[in-house]
């Protein structure tokens, strides 16, 4: 993965700062990608920063498995058939601190690098803008479902030392994780998105929050509404418009333990996927377009 | 106590340009819902959205997004020094402060609140959670204000306090109406309306919301009377 440094290949290009000249091996692009990747998703739960920013991402990673040790706990302790939750509606019934940890963290890696101007600096190197927003997303992505999938993993370690059926709860926790991946996608998206526009952290994480927690408490009730009134394609087609209720149509139509007011079936399934993907694709599209711009300024 | 030109400021910087988009959106969203789905279905269902949409989730975020930008963004940034080293009281500042964010909150979040239950049509109950999210809106912006003066992670405070303290577990341990801003505002509504749940009792309610408010405008002043700047964490 390793070439040869071409000086002159990309005008604007800062290899030798001055100070010492080096002309030996220079990892490309695909290393750099990678330190960034990981550095943004240390920094994405705090590591590598202040004690301070430790604190709100694990004190929510810690509400998340709270549940999940007390649920594993009762399964051990009355030693019940199955779980009282499945995996994917365990994600789901804590949405809420899902959606906070995503709002309360894509700032640090989307707006802190925009506000201080510190994207120049990034730009200076051999590394082009579409990549450093890709780059950020796909941390923030495996950092928010790495959020969902710890408590989750708990919860299949209770079900396999209880003696739960093993290959049962493994097709399960199977279709949850697909699931979960997909929903990271999205909201890492979303909001990685709307803090890269949004540079004060404050509304940035309004912002995202309007986006994630109240759009799907808007959809959530009219997909209720609409489900009493016995408008069952109303309720189905509302569930497009949030990744929280795309998430938990999925679900439903794949079996995978949610259970949505009205069944989501037919063609309606494959709508939902092409919906969340386009989404994904929109939401990358977008951040590129955004990150071209600043590092072009 | 009150500084005009400080409360102009304030005022300024929260409708600044996208900001007062954002804050525009909420009443717009909740009016829009409420009207879209009492004249597709009836009054009734449409109202269930104002107290467990409207007032639980939308009046405590403007209240949030209110506080946290008449002095969040000068925290952040450091330049709340220039304002502290003028010859005004800080608890001056923080009225003035508290008083453009409670206008604020009450325009963009409790009117509308309002205005949305007037158009599911019982103009009683209406009344009842308007008042109810008078209080709430007060409490919750003097509450939201000492907050931002703590800290820079001021809006994730805020919202936990809201979205996990008084919803998550607010809907779990019924207990927690008794320390539940919102549940406060309620029982006052309640007094008005039967319509509206019972959580608590009348006089705790009152007491509380009211300490509450003056305690956290005091407080705010106070933390900027000993404000001192840190770095980015």
């Amino acid at each position: 993965m390793s070439e040869h440094s071409q000086p002159g290949s990309r005008p604007g290009v800062i290899h030798d700062l001055g100070y010492r000249h080096y002309d030996g091996v220079r990892d490309g692009t695909a290393t750099i990608a990678r330190t960034l990747f990981v550095t943004g998703l240390r920094h994405a739960y705090g590591l590598g920063r202040s004690g301070k920013s430790k604190v709100m991402p694990f004190l929510l990673l810690g509400m998340s498995v709270m549940p999940a040790l007390i649920v594993v706990g009762v399964v051990v302790l009355t030693g019940g058939s199955s779980l009282p939750v499945s995996y994917a509606d365990y994600t789901n019934q804590t949405q809420l601190l899902v959606s906070l940890f995503a709002a309360a963290q894509a700032p640090v890696l989307f707006s802190r690098d925009l506000r201080h101007r510190s994207i120049v600096l990034y730009f200076a190197r051999p590394l082009a803008a579409p990549v450093f927003a890709l780059v950020r997303w796909l941390s923030l992505t495996v950092a928010v479902w790495l959020f969902m999938s710890v408590p989750t993993l708990l919860l299949y370690l209770g079900a396999l030392l209880s003696g739960l059926d093993k290959s049962d709860q493994t097709s399960a926790l199977l279709k949850a994780v697909v699931l979960q991946v997909l929903l990271a996608m999205l909201i890492a998206g979303i909001a990685g998105l709307i803090s890269s526009v949004s540079l004060r952290r404050g509304f940035a994480v309004v912002g995202s929050v309007m986006a994630l927690i109240v759009l799907t408490g808007v959809i959530t009730a009219v997909q209720a509404i609409s489900a009493e009134e016995d408008a069952d394609a109303v309720a189905t087609a509302v569930g497009l418009f949030s990744p929280w209720s795309l998430y938990n149509g999925l679900a439903d139509a794949w079996d995978a333990g949610v259970e949505t007011f009205v069944p989501v079936d037919g063609a309606w399934p494959l709508a939902y996927a092409l919906v969340a993907l386009l989404l994904v694709a929109g939401c990358l599209l977008g951040l590129v377009a955004r990150f071209r711009k600043v590092g072009s300024r | 106590m009150m500084n005009v030109t400080i409360a102009k400021l304030a005022l300024q910087a929260l409708l600044g340009r996208r900001r007062f988009y954002l804050l525009l959106a909420f009443p717009v969203l909740l009016i829009g819902l409420v009207t879209l789905i009492t004249v597709l279905t009836d009054g009734d269902a449409a109202w269930e959205i104002v107290p467990g949409l409207g007032y639980t989730l939308v009046l405590p975020l403007v209240a949030i997004l209110a506080a946290s930008s008449v002095l969040g963004p000068e925290v952040d940034d450091g330049s709340i020094v220039y304002l502290l080293s003028k010859p005004v009281s800080r608890y001056g500042i923080a009225i003035s402060k508290w008083l453009v964010a409670l206008g604020a909150t009450l325009v963009a979040g409790s009117l509308p609140i309002f205005v949305a239950a007037l158009i599911t049509g019982d103009t009683t109950r209406a009344v009842a959670l308007f008042v109810g999210a008078v209080v709430a809106g007060t409490t919750y912006s003097a509450l939201f204000l000492a907050i931002s003066a703590v800290t820079r992670h001021a809006v994730i405070a805020s919202l936990m306090f809201v979205l996990i303290w008084e919803s998550l577990l607010g809907n779990l341990f019924t207990g927690i109406a008794w320390l539940s801003i919102s549940q406060w505002g309620i029982r006052i509504g309640h007094a008005l309306s039967d319509e509206l749940p019972d959580p608590a009792n009348l006089p705790w309610a009152i007491g509380a919301s009211l300490v509450v408010t003056l305690a956290g405008v005091w407080f705010a002043g106070d933390r900027l009377r000993s404000f001192s700047l840190r770095g980015e964490d």
